[in-house]
């Protein structure tokens, strides 16, 4: 059961116990979710060698000759292929989803680190050396947050010659575009931190600003860290996948959920199981994500259970 | 052919006077005059300003505009020009370097004053100021005088156009061009009043001369238009003008289109379409017996094919480029564009498409539908790559599902040893980077459909040394000074027969240098409603002919 | 005094913000790979062509130069050309659309009624549902009706807004035929219509954001409820009512109002993938069609006219931030 309230300890930064969040079933069946994805999506070669397909191989035998789309029921789910197979061009969804993962998974989790190591690092800024500089990047940080940047980054992307990898510049525009919610989440609490008597006393003693943000302030701010970037993770998959359904992602043959949902678009009608799958593992993804990240967060700041 | 061009107009002149369609197609059914015609269309905007237009004579434009020459299509059969305003399709008594046309009488405009040359020529001069550029410009390198002409609108005449009188117009050009017929049926040959038109938004409210004018225009909604009581059928026999009222729906995605076709409900048993249905829908109409009848495919169309940048590396050897010839799996594209061959189109292997005179069938690289990796990798190693090649580059745009069409390619060269990385681009950014004078790329997924019915249309685009960057399309950057000759001798042959050998000839000397490998003729398939009739795709070009549809019931 | 030097101080702010966005975005659309004067250039386009086409437009000075006109013309206006052809953008002139053959600032208040209706109308649905069942939950903590809210709002929360509009469409507007599936009707011309082309749009936004500002209004109240003011304000007897309609809620109104401000200052800037999903001729489609066919122009219009919403709303927000919450009265956020 969750956590009851009660004295909020002053916040060390460490959890209480994380045993504790094994009696929070939803964060349980989150870590289930999102623990499964990872697996398949380090195992995915060894998965899709046993189904026997990868997902580039193109297979028209799966495709009934009249239209192109999947031969078999349920959208050509079989023994031979797990999810079916992919309309026009034949190709396994299984070893598609499988390696989707990969590519969700490495973009979502990169640009989250990106974004709040940067986040972070601002957030401290402002909230301890106020005046100027809190005034700046609280501003820029608003703008950010609600600039269109899905046109930025489809804008950004054709820009960017082909000579530099696809997935590193998603994963540096998305974690650049995602700072504003940790730098927000951080200055609040640095504020909160700097009235705080132990941060007074170490100034009092003459340790210089740097070693305050370092040794006094920081180590307090991982809770509400983690908390943020874990429900961080999930919005970058998501902002990935929307991305490629707009065409601007991963460029083909690489796998990727969204890339698989925008074409599975058109064939809603003749056969949903090719929305299906993706869709359901994009979100299952976020859905576990999300799950651990409140319970993390339950676990870290019990009041606001 | 020349034979058959003065007798038409003779015969057209004949039956004038008594009113009769001697030109007009059969249709599949009955068609009435009345009804709201409505077109569906997935663009925001449908302007109707002829200087800016690119699209076919028998497309959209030609409801609300005529031109000097027409296109004269007929299901089963090569298009051939008829004559619009003038009498004739054009005669020329100089081996095609000056030409004469001389206008039909009580042509008027939708505002009631008469259709004059004048008004010819304010039209084709206005095509040729920066604020109404954008359209079909053969002509702009063909007339005298044309490459420093700016304009009428600072008050200077384009001299090489002569109007002798109200009725007669003399265009003299700057070479002896056979083909003028049909860049006179290109829409910049649409009549403006002259002095009329320097608004940048004249397309939303034109003067017209075709049996529509524009009533009302909003866009990113909707466009109406309402019959055009100055035109007369008696004079146009290209066109029906059957329904009262069209209206135009903007904006409306594709994939709804479709569907809302499909269901045919309403006023869409009424309607028509603008993009052709997509491979999904095509899919789901293999099932609905009732709706299958209303899809109409063409039997041929643009040529998709694989274009090949000579410039780069490996590629500037023809035997590795002739190996491509055999690594492509044409039946695998086939799938990716349709579903099926007989939706997607046949395989090619001409660059002159089906449908226009003067076309000979030929294959210089037999191999299985599927393609024959062994014979590419045998060509590769004789050439030095026994490896194969890796790191190639290909471009390809967004639209029309492409980039699934490109992995098909990718995925059947790499049977041959030869890595292909894809990279897909906007469509502008597209034919900004095929047509920009960089070509950073080793390859490129598109497809063409001639502007006109002629091979020149077909071939000299695409291969002449002078459309290289700086906006032309010789996107495999092909440079080949003997067959910049032929092309050019080609192009001064006035009798369409002796010209269409002519180039038959060219296309294969071109194929022998394999800078594309042509892939399959795109068939494009289009739904109509229940109550549409003389819905029809000629053999050219793969559209609908919108001049001649009505409404049964 | 305090007040005007505060708003005068925020209005500089503002214009200094703008200015760097356009700034930004003329750099990197500059940079962009493709040369807008051969849309204008026609088939064949020959150099003679393109290079009339890119002095027409204004292409052939330097970025900071035409940087330089695009702001003078804001205030001033522009020509493009020179005789009886010659294009007029007058006075504001955020560019001109060649591609569509209207100003920028034309086009964006033609589609600004399509955006503000979307933004506006599920704003008060994800309000009123939002707030209304966070504090549902928090009230009744524990119990089913929390435990079902907040499972509802988490799988809000994980769900794409454009997965759910298709889901939508597919069920209740293809298969029910409840619906239509796209499309726009002005108010003007028909209410009934407008409401019924919008509903799906609504309820699609609505459920998304409205479960994330009931998880946000929950969160809030059961701090709030456990703060010292409120067992003093239960203590003294209040009702329950009161205690949590005005002291608890109180507290909660000023996260949810700056989270407010944000989210619609971003929506009224364009939702852009909502509106391409159910085919709504709002300013994000406008965007979408601006970015894919590289009109510079429209884009440089539409994101400037994105960050001016956001500002505003920013600006609004401070407002209402100052009279809600007295200790920020008269100094800064």
């Amino acid at each position: 059961m969750r956590v009851d309230v009660g004295e909020s300890s002053p916040t060390t930064g460490r959890p209480r116990s994380v045993r504790r969040l094994w009696h929070d079933r939803w964060a349980v069946a989150g870590l289930v979710g999102f623990g499964l994805l990872v697996l398949l999506a380090a195992g995915a070669d060894l998965l899709t060698a046993i189904e026997g397909h990868n997902p580039y191989d193109y297979n028209n035998a799966a495709l009934d000759p009249q239209s192109g789309t999947p031969a078999g029921p349920l959208g050509g789910v079989s023994g031979e292929h797990w999810f079916g197979v992919e309309p026009l061009t034949g190709r396994d969804l299984f070893a598609i989803v499988a390696y989707g993962a990969r590519t969700s998974l490495l973009i979502g989790l990169a640009s989250t680190v990106v974004s709040v190591v940067l986040g972070a690092a601002l957030g401290l800024l402002a909230g301890y050396l106020g005046g100027w500089s809190d005034r700046i990047i609280s501003r820029v940080g608003d703008v950010m947050f609600g600039f269109p940047y899905l046109i930025f980054l489809i804008a950004v992307g054709a820009v960017t010659p082909l000579s530099f990898p696809r997935p590193l510049l998603l994963i540096v525009l998305l974690g650049f575009f995602g700072w504003a919610r940790v730098a927000r989440i951080v200055r609040a609490q640095t504020l909160t931190l700097k009235q705080r008597s132990f941060v007074a006393a170490s100034r009092v003693m003459g340790a210089s600003t740097v070693q305050v943000l370092w040794r006094q302030l920081l180590p307090n701010l991982w809770a509400p860290i983690i908390v943020v970037g874990t429900l961080l993770v999930p919005e970058r998959i998501a902002a990935e996948a929307a991305l490629s359904f707009l065409g601007a992602g991963i460029p083909p043959p690489r796998p990727s959920w969204g890339r698989a949902i925008g074409s599975a678009v058109d064939w809603i009608s003749t056969d949903p199981m090719f929305l299906l799958f993706p869709g359901a593992a994009l979100f299952v993804a976020t859905l576990s994500l999300n799950l651990v990240g409140d319970g993390l967060r339950d676990l870290f700041d019990p009041r606001s259970v | 052919m020349r034979l058959r061009r003065i007798v038409l107009p003779a015969l057209a002149l004949a039956l004038v006077g008594c009113g009769a369609n001697e030109q007009q197609p059969k249709t599949s059914t009955e068609a009435k005059a009345g009804g709201t015609l409505y077109i569906l269309s997935d663009r925001a905007t449908n302007p109707f300003d002829p200087a800016k237009s690119q699209g076919l004579p028998i497309t959209t434009l030609g409801l609300v505009h005529r031109r000097l020459n027409a296109w004269n299509t007929a299901p089963g059969k090569d298009a051939t020009v008829a004559p619009d305003l003038g009498t004739d399709a054009g005669t020329t008594t100089d081996g095609g370097k000056t030409w004469k046309f001389t206008l039909k009488d009580g042509l008027k405009f939708s505002d009631g004053s008469p259709i004059t040359s004048a008004d010819v020529k304010w039209g084709v001069e206005r095509s040729f100021a920066p604020t109404f550029s954008g359209g079909l410009g053969y002509h702009k390198t063909l007339l005298e005088g044309g490459s420093t002409y700016k304009g009428p609108f600072a008050g200077q005449e384009l001299n090489s156009i002569e109007t002798p009188d109200t009725k007669t117009l003399i265009f003299h050009l700057a070479r002896p061009y056979g083909d003028w017929p049909w860049i006179a049926s290109t829409a910049a040959f649409a009549p403006v009043p002259k002095g009329k038109g320097t608004e940048a938004t004249y397309g939303e409210h034109p003067i017209a001369s075709g049996p529509y004018q524009v009533s009302k225009y909003q866009s990113g909604i909707e466009i109406r238009l309402t019959h055009n009581p100055q035109w007369s059928k008696d004079t146009d026999p290209n066109r029906t003008g059957l329904p009262n009222e069209i209206v135009f729906q903007l904006g409306q995605q594709s994939t709804v289109i479709s569907k809302r076709l499909i269901d045919d409900s309403g006023n869409d048993k009424d309607a028509v379409s603008i993009p052709f249905v997509a491979p999904a829908q095509l899919a789901q109409l293999q099932g609905n017996a009732l709706a299958k009848k209303r899809l109409v495919t063409s039997s041929s169309g643009a040529v998709a094919y694989l274009a090949i940048n000579v410039t780069r590396g490996p590629l500037t050897d023809p035997r590795v480029r002739q190996a491509f010839q055999y690594a492509v799996d044409k039946s695998a594209f086939q799938v990716a564009s349709a579903g099926s061959a007989a939706l997607a189109g046949d395989v090619a292997t001409t660059l002159i498409t089906p449908g226009i005179g003067g076309r000979e069938k030929f294959d210089l690289y037999p191999a299985p539908p599927t393609g024959d990796p062994a014979k590419a990798k045998a060509l590769l190693a004789a050439a030095g790559h026994p490896a194969g090649l890796d790191n190639l580059t290909l471009v390809v745009s967004n639209a029309n599902n492409s980039a699934e069409k490109a992995q098909a390619i990718q995925a059947a060269v790499a049977r041959a040893g030869i890595k292909v990385t894809i990279k897909p681009l906007d469509s502008d950014a597209f034919d900004e980077a095929i047509t920009g004078s960089k070509g950073d790329y080793d390859l490129a997924l598109l497809s063409w459909q001639a502007d006109f019915p002629s091979p020149n249309a077909n071939l000299q685009p695409l291969y002449a040394s002078s459309e290289i960057g700086n906006g032309g399309y010789n996107v495999s950057r092909y440079s080949n000074p003997a067959v910049d000759q032929a092309i050019t001798q080609a192009q001064s042959v006035v009798d369409p027969v002796a010209a269409g050998k002519q180039w038959a000839a060219i296309d294969k000397r071109i194929m022998q240098d394999s800078p594309v490998v042509p892939l399959i003729y795109t068939r494009n398939s289009f739904l109509h409603g229940s109550a549409v009739t003389g819905f029809y795709i000629p053999e050219f070009p793969a559209y609908p002919n919108y001049l001649q549809i009505g409404l049964g019931q | 005094m305090r007040a005007a030097r505060f708003v005068g101080g925020r209005l500089l702010g503002m214009l200094i913000v703008l200015l760097v966005v356009a700034l930004i975005s003329y750099l990197i659309f500059y940079l962009l790979p493709a040369d807008p004067a051969r849309l204008a250039c026609g088939r064949p386009c020959t150099p003679a062509n393109l290079a009339i086409a890119r002095d027409f437009m204004g292409l052939n000075e330097p970025w900071y130069r035409q940087l330089l006109d695009f702001l003078t013309g804001i205030v001033a206006g522009r020509t493009f050309g020179s005789g009886t052809a010659a294009i007029h953008c007058a006075a504001p002139c955020f560019g001109y659309s060649f591609q569509q053959n209207a100003q920028v600032i034309d086009l964006i208040t033609s589609r600004a009624p399509v955006t503000a209706s979307l933004a506006l109308g599920a704003a008060v649905l994800w309000l009123i549902l939002g707030v209304g069942s966070g504090v549902l939950s928090a009230v009744r903590r524990g119990t089913a009706i929390d435990r079902l809210t907040m499972a509802g709002a988490v799988a809000g929360v994980s769900t794409p807004t454009y997965l759910l509009g298709l889901l939508g469409i597919l069920v209740f507007g293809f298969t029910l035929d409840m619906v239509p599936v796209s499309g726009y009707v002005p108010i003007v011309d028909s209410p009934v219509d407008w409401a019924w082309h919008l509903i799906l749009p609504w309820l699609v936004l609505a459920y998304v954001n409205a479960a994330l500002y009931a998880r946000l209004t929950r969160g809030q109240m059961l701090e709030a409820f456990g703060e010292d003011y409120i067992r003093t304000a239960r203590a003294k007897g209040l009702s329950e009512k009161r205690v949590v309609g005005w002291h608890a809620l109180r507290n909660v109104l000023l996260p949810v109002v700056t989270l407010f401000g944000i989210d619609l200052g971003a929506l009224l800037g364009g939702a852009v993938i909502t509106e391409r999903v159910f085919g709504l001729p709002g300013i994000g489609a406008l965007m979408i069609d601006a970015v894919q066919s590289l009109d510079l122009p429209l884009l440089l219009g539409c994101t400037l006219f994105g960050a001016l919403v956001v500002v505003i709303c920013n600006f609004a927000v401070d407002l209402v931030y100052g009279l809600l919450d007295p200790r920020t009265r008269g100094g800064n956020a």
